[in-house]
């Protein structure tokens, strides 16, 4: 059984098919891609399977419970975590009140008007081990505005590991970076992925990043599926290198 | 920690205060206390959640009122009525928020602005409860419970207004370093963020809307015990105004700096209003120049801070 079952899932925009008649499965473990050209729809599935936007049909089942038509604070509670393209923090708090604030949300009592200590020690007990995982550890009290680029989108990840997922979504994750940041960040990010145990779904069009960190990639074009195997068989696909990679081959 | 002795200080002073004043500073003093937790108030929105409400009169008004019946027709002793206005007033808030967080923004801060003249409006029309025009006269502070006289007095009367904002601010202070809190500072900086890491933030909005209704109802209450009177102008944008301005040149998003801001505005009204009739004139240029050139108001600039603490 499937961690991520998506099924004949569509949305659109006026006369516009941003994701078309979309199906995937994501087991257990696996670290999937998805990848396409700009406009191919990559980031509207993200939108859905989040809750972010709703599905024109189709559904989308995680665990085995529908998550069509929940809020996206809903899907979150339910395991599903993600960062965001363009990098979403809270600028003002130190990176480590931005990993607490992540974990916080996980626990019974994050509604609690009063004191918190205890609450605030087990949340940063989860937020200082992603913080170290991904090498944040020497900046965790400087505000999250003032961290470069790089280390705010790794931030970003630390964010969700924090709050320990079932299912992580990562949007771009070097989006943005310079030549040498990503590849430090694909660096960190792997050592992170090979420890395993992570169910990851990856939106990415830097290819090098995605070869080196998927499993299995999944590849859009005008919003629907045209291929969906290993790293190895998708590079040697005609239909995805005419789509996208044309030029590298 | 320093600024635990800072607020003892302060709190001693403002307690030994009335031994030294006449009785017109007494009034004055009293008042500023009230304007205090209402600025208050409104920074649980404006400072921590950055929820602009331009209708923050709505829940000074509707305390005033509701106090005011209570005073006038039951024999509830006024220390518990100026409660149970805020209190209702808060529960009331819990709909009010509901409707205004369908938006967010500037369309968030109409919303509570017409929330505030629609009341303004009824309080016009429904002379039964509000005494339109003419407002509520004549209302008594009702001594007890078991006879207790002593908040009849002015200087009784200022010792409540001082524990009620003494106990407002202990637990805002709690309320926004709890886990509560911190959502509300994440909603702040990124609202998409907070609820994409699970948070519901429209329950947490409508949450803060309650309690700072309920502050500032309480606020509006013990103006009503103390001045004996309500007219339509407790819900007058005007006020809403004001006090937004009281936070701001006081400085948002701590819980002393509206304090300041309050007893700021209510000194340099005075000061101005004895020399001009257009002192709100000069008043806006103040405002004006605090919001250029002094963001983190009034306490950032005396704990030399440019934005905005967590005191």
């Amino acid at each position: 059984m499937a961690l991520l079952e998506i099924d004949h899932l569509t949305r659109r925009f006026g006369g516009v098919v941003a994701v078309d008649d979309v199906s995937m499965r994501v087991a257990e473990g696996e670290v999937r891609a998805v990848i396409g050209p700009n406009g191919a729809g990559k980031s509207t599935l993200f939108h859905l399977i989040t809750g972010v936007l709703k599905a024109t049909t189709g559904e989308v089942r995680f665990a085995d419970e529908r998550m069509t038509g929940l809020s996206a604070h809903a899907i979150c509670q339910r395991g599903v975590s993600r960062t965001f393209q363009l990098t979403a923090l809270f600028p003002e708090m130190s990176a480590r009140e931005n990993v607490r604030l992540a974990a916080q949300a996980r626990g019974a009592r994050r509604w609690q008007p009063y004191g918190g200590t205890p609450i605030f020690a087990a949340a940063d007990r989860l937020g200082d081990a992603a913080l170290e995982r991904l090498g944040l550890t020497h900046v965790a009290h400087r505000p999250a505005g003032l961290l470069s680029h790089g280390d705010q989108r790794l931030l970003e990840v630390a964010m969700g590991l924090a709050q320990q997922p079932r299912l992580l979504l990562l949007d771009e994750p070097t989006q943005g970076l310079s030549v040498e940041e990503t590849a430090q960040a694909v660096d960190t990010l792997a050592s992170l992925l090979d420890d395993g145990g992570l169910t990851v779904l990856l939106v990415e069009h830097d290819m090098e990043v995605v070869f080196r960190l998927a499993h299995r990639i999944t590849v859009l074009h005008r919003g629907a599926v045209i291929a969906d195997d290993v790293p190895t068989a998708v590079r040697a696909d005609p239909a995805v290198q005419s789509a996208y990679l044309g030029g590298i081959d | 920690m320093t600024s635990w002795r800072v607020l003892l200080v302060a709190a001693l002073i403002l307690a030994l205060l009335p031994l030294g004043l006449p009785l017109y500073a007494l009034t004055l003093a009293i008042e500023a206390l009230i304007l205090s937790l209402f600025a208050m108030s409104l920074d649980l929105m404006v400072g921590y959640t950055r929820l602009f409400s331009f209708g923050h009169a709505a829940a000074y008004g509707l305390g005033a009122y509701t106090a005011g019946n209570l005073l006038l027709h039951t024999d509830i002793p006024v220390v518990f009525a100026v409660l149970l206005a805020g209190a209702f007033s808060g529960v009331v808030a819990i709909g009010v928020g509901w409707v205004c967080t369908l938006a967010t923004g500037v369309s968030f801060s109409m919303l509570t602005l017409a929330f505030a003249q629609l009341l303004y409006a009824v309080a016009f029309k429904w002379t039964a409860v509000t005494g339109a025009s003419d407002g509520l006269a004549g209302i008594p502070r009702t001594p007890g419970p078991f006879g207790l006289t002593v908040f009849q007095s002015k200087i009784g009367f200022y010792y409540l207004v001082l524990a009620c904002l003494v106990a407002a601010f202990l637990f805002c202070r709690s309320l926004v370093a709890s886990p509560f809190g911190a959502v509300l500072r994440g909603i702040r900086e990124n609202e998409a963020k907070t609820r994409s890491l699970g948070y519901n933030t429209r329950r947490y909005k409508i949450a803060v809307v309650g309690i700072a209704y309920a502050f500032g109802a309480l606020a509006g209450a013990l103006y009503a015990a103390f001045a004996g009177f309500t007219n339509t102008e407790l819900l007058f944008w005007l006020l809403s105004g004001q006090v937004l301005i009281m936070v701001i040149i006081g400085g948002a998003g701590t819980l002393v700096g509206p304090i300041i801001g309050a007893i700021f505005f209510l000194i340099v009204q005075q000061y101005l209003s004895s020399y001009t009739d257009s002192w709100a004139l000069f008043f806006g240029l103040i405002f004006i120049g605090f919001v250029l050139f002094i963001p983190g108001g009034l306490l950032g600039l005396l704990s030399g801070r440019r934005s905005g603490g967590t005191i």
